[in-house]
């Protein structure tokens, strides 16, 4: 359905609730108002012609005279989006939660009330998600200042001396308590810390343990040890100024934060990509998409007592470094992408090198596999633990090889094609209980060690298809008029989305990332109960979550 | 006889005998073989061969981290592993950005680690704030925080950097002088 055509719904059944459909913007949204939204999304999910079963992000606006709350949604049986906005009184915010709605909508909010204030009426624990508890303002209103210290670190580059060496004994002072349970609530549990320097956690990123002996009650995820604050640097930088950012959302797969980035912009600015700059965007991220899986299932291994695996795949790393340094010059923070194109070709030589690199890393795949993945311990550590539903997977808005391992066939690149993904073959690798149930942490793992196989094909593919010509179509300025776009690429870690606004100057008005990491981390909680506490160091890592994804 | 030109424990002004003197050296009179040298070099020279780094890592600067420990740079050639307690561990390699909220965390880390203990500031990021250093969530630099012994440039370094800097601090660790300052010379 178009977005008319939903509003036209919504509007038969809300009546003036409905108050607009913004139909100039690049993506429609239909403006509500904020008493009937949860009810008119309850109805978007519910009712059988629309199903939007997946709530892509919730992004708060500071529109100076009011602050905005834009819902993506999607789709995933009627395959259509839609977007939905709200306008919120700037000084009293408050819009009621969709938490019971789509469950993911919970961190959602969170994180809307932690950088804007918002306040979402019966969400069960609104509490800052990424700043500390303590920390004052919301820092993506426009007219927020920092602060000058925190807890006695000085804000800011030109503050006082570095401290003196020595001393050593002085222990930080201490911290407000996060989550703090009643003391009868937690009669015969033990409270643990896991992280926020833990080698599991693939970052810093902290769980709260609650166990009984080895089983876990619960496990919540404290996270933001690694917020950046690259939405509001964004908002500073011009529009190509933001492209190294979008690197750092995630350090592990820089080229499809950069993709999408582009994507965002392009789509913003209404300029095309010229053939050869769309072949060699799909060669730099197939390559970093298997970099990508190397490190997750090589981690995974690691996490659960294997070295060697890991140390076979820094090795085959370490070659596709060589291979992306020939193409832009950088290891791991590309900044390769433009709008229009790519920073640099890729040559003859390394299309040969690519080619001998992919001649040796089939086998290597086989290799790999006898050793650690269909070894029957790992197997064993993995096979039926922390099975994920199709259901929960998509209410709790799991994306990409997670997304898929749970049984739900979706892959952004075939099913809302985008650069030349359409042209390539390849097949979509769904989850399919191969050591025990779908949806389980084996899936997960054996789900992005054939995705690698796919990545080898369409690289294959792509390096014998790329045509000559053009490869970047530089635009002379980069200044978008006001507009909304949304777009976004199928990650290593499933859907990375960027939600830009425009304002008709060279830099974005809002600009907000939308990452598999952020959801996938949410889902932990959920999971965790009943599960051993060695099957936690599983769950985390085969879910694949990496710190600044979730923190950005 | 040992060859003091070629020992490395004996550089540095280590000379068992003093020029002029008709006396035999001291290696001579223990036993052949035998090397002598100052305790605190032969200290420095147990403590730089095995360097152990915490395994810590905030961001991207980790993933190069870890390649440094992988199989092409290979730490482990200087005697420098990975260990997962701050306890166990001599050198703390900041790899990545620091926030407001780890800041604490980090202090804690180092307050944990035994004396004599080293820091290394990865990236610029932990330099001076880097490429985040106008964001409000950001520490600019590490140096706010904790002492920092070698500051290494780049967002992020390459492995190969890394290594120098492991390098650059065993010889700042040779020039250490512990027994001498406690006997008070």
């Amino acid at each position: 359905m178009t977005p008319a055509e939903i509003h036209d719904r919504l509007r038969a059944r809300f009546g003036d609730d409905v108050v607009a459909l913004h139909a100039d913007l690049r993506d429609p949204a239909i403006e509500l108002r904020p008493e009937r939204l949860r009810d008119a999304c309850r109805f978007l999910r519910d009712d059988d012609d629309l199903r939007f079963d997946f709530l892509r992000s919730v992004a708060g606006v500071d529109r100076r005279d009011a602050i905005e709350v834009v819902y993506h949604l999607l789709s995933y049986p009627r395959r259509h989006t839609v977007v939905l906005r709200t306008r919120l009184d700037r000084d009293r915010p408050s819009v009621p939660s969709v938490h019971d709605v789509w469950p993911t909508a919970d961190w959602h909010e969170r994180e809307t009330f932690d950088l804007l204030g918002v306040d979402f009426a019966g969400h069960p624990r609104l509490r800052r998600l990424l700043l500390p508890e303590d920390w004052v303002g919301h820092p993506l209103r426009k007219d927020y200042e920092r602060p000058a210290e925190y807890h006695g670190i000085p804000v800011g580059r030109d503050a006082s001396p570095p401290v003196a060496r020595g001393g050593g004994g002085d222990r930080p002072r201490p911290r407000p308590a996060m989550h703090e349970p009643k003391a009868e609530e937690l009669a015969g549990f033990l409270r643990l810390n896991m992280g926020p320097h833990h080698p599991a956690t693939h970052g810093v990123i902290n769980f709260l343990l609650e166990t009984d002996g080895e089983i876990l009650r619960r496990a919540v995820p404290d996270v933001g040890y690694l917020h950046r604050g690259i939405e509001k640097l964004a908002e500073s930088n011009a529009y190509l100024g933001t492209m190294p950012y979008t690197d750092r959302v995630d350090y592990l797969g820089a080229i499809f934060a950069n993709h999408a980035w582009a994507l965002a912009v392009e789509r913003l600015l209404g300029i095309e990509v010229p053939p050869r700059g769309e072949y060699c965007r799909v060669i730099a991220a197939e390559l970093n998409r298997i970099a990508s899986h190397l490190i997750a299932t090589g981690s995974l291994a690691m996490d659960l007592g294997a070295f060697t695996p890991f140390i076979h795949w820094i090795r085959e790393r370490e070659k596709i470094n060589d291979i992306m340094e020939r193409i832009c010059g950088a290891r791991l923070t590309y900044n390769y992408l433009r709008f229009g194109g790519v920073a640099r070709d890729i040559d003859g030589e390394t299309v040969d090198m690519i080619r001998r690199w992919l001649d040796h890393f089939d086998p290597i795949i086989d290799e790999f596999n006898r050793l650690i993945g269909e070894n029957e311990i790992f197997v064993k550590r993995l096979a039926r633990i922390a099975v994920i539903s199709p259901e929960d997977a998509v209410a709790w808005g799991l994306v990409g090889p997670n997304l898929r391992a749970s049984g739900v066939d979706w892959d952004l690149r075939r099913d809302q094609p985008y650069s030349v993904y359409p042209e390539l073959e390849f097949d979509v690798v769904v989850g399919r209980g191969w050591r025990g149930q779908v949806g389980d942490a084996y899936d997960r793992f054996w789900c992005r060690m054939l995705e690698m196989r796919q990545s080898v094909r369409l690289l294959r593919q792509a390096c014998e298809k790329l045509p000559p010509g053009d490869f970047w179509a530089k635009p002379k300025t980069v200044k978008p008029a006001a507009n909304e776009v949304y777009a976004c690429t199928e990650s290593a870690r499933g859907e990375l989305g960027v939600f830009v606004i425009s304002d008709g100057t060279d830099k974005p008005y809002r600009a907000k990332f939308r990452t598999g990491s952020f959801t996938a981390m949410s889902i932990i909680e959920r999971l965790s109960p009943g599960l051993l506490l060695a099957d936690l160091v599983a769950l985390i890592g085969s879910l694949d979550v990496v710190a600044p994804e979730v923190d950005r | 006889m040992t060859d003091e030109s070629r020992d490395p424990l004996l550089k540095d002004g280590a000379a068992a005998a003093p020029a002029g003197d008709a006396s035999p050296p001291i290696e001579a009179v223990v036993y052949p073989g035998a090397i002598a040298t100052r305790l605190d070099h032969f200290l420095n020279w147990f403590r730089k061969s095995s360097i152990w780094y915490l395994l810590f890592a905030t961001a991207c600067c980790g993933i190069e981290l870890m390649q440094t420990g992988g199989p092409r740079t290979d730490l482990d050639r200087f005697g420098a592993v990975f260990r997962a307690s701050p306890r166990q561990s001599d050198l703390l390699i900041v790899a990545g950005t620091i926030t407001y909220k780890m800041a604490d965390r980090v202090r804690l880390l180092w307050a944990q680690m035994a004396e004599p203990r080293y820091v290394i500031a990865m990236g610029s990021c932990a330099n001076s704030g880097g490429l985040f250093q106008r964001s409000y969530s950001v520490v600019c630099g590490v140096d706010k925080v904790v002492p920092v012994d070698l500051y290494l440039p780049g967002c992020p370094p390459r492995p190969e950097a890394l290594n120098e800097a492991i390098l650059r601090l065993q010889e700042k660790m040779h020039a250490e002088r512990w027994a001498a300052k406690r006997k008070g010379g």
